[in-house]
């Protein structure tokens, strides 16, 4: 990544280390994104996946490393000043309140005070993008299918007008058809200039519509390069695409 | 009973749920945002109570009126103590002991302050309308607790319209349902926790200054009302407002009516009866029972 010019690094991770109580789940994880890029993070379960996005975002601290967003190191940020920076999280399990409406859950998404302002017209885009949630928007977010869930989780997730939206296991327990449906609309998120950091299992899908990724194993990256060339990497084949 | 004795009593039950609920909802609220069982919540309603005596004796302010006034005192006591003491406890999605213990000795030290202060007799607020009914038909209803409970109402009526229709209320309800994912949005929970905390004393605050005006008081003041919301909380499920308001109610129903069946020296061991039944029955509390009922319609 050496021939990338600074200014169109838009995430750069150096040497993250976190910890569960004794318990080291990161050990010096480096990772840069770019902008405009989708840059998919694929390993298998308790790898550190979801651990390295809620520290990037500020929800689980950090002991050691930096985090650079935008020029800027906010790895002493609270997240909610790293949200109104326009940085934001699709969580694993979409954690949706279940018992608010659709458009109560995803005004939150613009809750700091800077974001309010525009929180109206960021709810009709997201409704443009999500015709469905607009049919059922005075529903409780309880009641929709698991599809419909996490396009609240994402469309949650756009409420802040992201430059970099984090999105972790957006295809997990849902429908292939489904999934189908919400890659097609994180790609188009993505052509609409928004900056894409992903977590999947899904590694087929994570490695085709990323231009870059990191293979994360047991707290570490052990592989990164541009996502065709993991895709045909022998080990990542034999390893997480099943192929013998 | 008569058809006139039976509407007294529903009416008296009704006037009585007004200050229940008030008395409660302080309590859930800090529960629900913060998962801090509120220990120390009789001693700042005895707090609210003196407050509202002081108030009316110094300043010959109305006890009504007083009791309006305690609340923003309350609050801010409730923000100094969150800054002092309770953002200090470990953030977790269970009552932890350490947040029990902090509030029972918070009881404590304010229940010695009040015998410090205020010494041991029994004091009460006595106004020229104290004694005073109304009669509406057969019906009598004493003037102060109609006015007690028209406050009462009000507070909890405006509570309702913040928490629904207003962005802290929003962030209140989120992190009630989802802390973590409160944290996510960016919400600032320590921010929303240090003004729920100042809300729920606040109330606690409001109900004692209220119940001042219906009963005499000293700084043990509260305790039989802190068992009272715990039934009312356990009925109502953890975390709702509307659900305090239905537990408020339906303890309020029993204890009027009660009186009818057991000696009235018997209302708390009516109120710790309900309790046990609705913990064996009923763990869920009435939302679990209304969405049972929405289940097998």
């Amino acid at each position: 990544m050496s021939n990338i010019s600074e200014s169109s690094i838009l995430l750069s991770v150096q040497n993250l280390e976190v910890s569960y109580g004794p318990v080291q789940v990161l050990w010096g994880v480096t990772l840069s994104v770019r902008k405009g890029h989708v840059v998919s993070i694929i390993g298998s379960n308790g790898a550190g996946k979801s651990t390295t996005l809620n520290a990037i975002l500020g929800v689980r601290k950090v002991g050691r490393g930096q985090i650079v967003f935008k020029q800027e190191d906010i790895v002493r940020q609270p997240p909610h000043e790293r949200v109104k920076r326009h940085m934001t999280l699709v969580p694993e399990g979409r954690q949706l309140w279940p018992k608010m409406t659709v458009e109560d859950n995803l005004l939150m998404g613009a809750f700091p005070s800077t974001l309010r302002k525009d929180a109206v017209p960021n709810l009709s885009r997201v409704y443009d993008i999500f015709p469905r949630l607009k049919e059922r928007r005075s529903q409780l977010a309880g009641t929709l299918s698991g599809g419909e869930q996490q396009m609240c989780a994402i469309g949650r997730g756009l409420m802040a007008e992201p430059e970099l939206l984090m999105l972790d296991e957006p295809s997990l327990g849902l429908a292939p058809k489904i999934v189908d449906e919400i890659f097609e609309f994180v790609r188009n998120i993505s052509r609409e200039g928004v900056t894409i950091l992903m977590v999947a299992q899904n590694v087929n899908y994570a490695l085709r519509i990323s231009q870059y990724a990191y293979l994360m194993e047991t707290g570490k990256i052990t592989l990164d390069g541009p996502s065709e060339k993991l895709l045909a990497d022998d080990y990542v084949q034999e390893a997480y695409l099943g192929s013998t | 009973m008569t058809l006139i004795e039976f509407v007294n009593l529903l009416a008296s039950a009704l006037l009585l749920a007004g200050i229940y609920a008030v008395m409660s909802v302080g309590m859930t609220v800090i529960y629900g945002v913060m998962k801090i069982v509120n220990l120390a919540h009789a001693g700042f309603m005895m707090l609210g109570a003196y407050l509202a005596l002081e108030l009316f004796e110094r300043f010959r302010i109305d006890p009504i009126l007083a009791a309006l006034l305690v609340f923003p005192v309350m609050f801010v006591v409730g923000r100094v103590l969150h800054w002092l003491l309770v953002r200090r406890l470990p953030t977790s999605d269970q009552p932890t002991l350490a947040s029990l213990l902090l509030m029972f000795g918070l009881w404590l030290v304010l229940q010695n302050l009040g015998y410090f202060i205020w010494g041991n007799a029994d004091r009460s607020i006595y106004t020229s309308h104290t004694l005073s009914l109304l009669r509406f038909g057969a019906v009598t209803i004493s003037t102060v607790r109609l006015v007690v409970f028209g406050a009462a109402v009000a507070c909890m009526v405006a509570l309702h319209l913040i928490l629904n229709h207003t962005w802290f209320g929003r962030s209140v309800r989120a992190l009630i349902q989802n802390r973590y994912a409160g944290q996510i949005v960016g919400v600032d929970d320590q921010k929303t926790a240090s003004i729920t905390f100042g809300l729920g004393i606040g109330f606690a605050g409001l109900a004692g200054a209220l119940l001042a005006s219906l009963y005499s008081f000293n700084p043990d003041f509260g305790r039989p009302f802190l068992i009272r919301a715990f039934v009312i909380i356990v009925l109502g499920g953890l975390e709702s407002v509307s659900g305090v308001a239905i537990g408020a109610f339906v303890l309020a129903f029993v204890e009027t009516f009660g009186i009818l069946f057991v000696p009235a020296g018997y209302q708390l061991a009516l109120s710790y009866g309900l309790l046990v039944v609705v913990l064996i029955f009923l763990p869920g509390g009435v939302a679990a029972l209304t969405a049972k009922v929405r289940r097998l319609a």
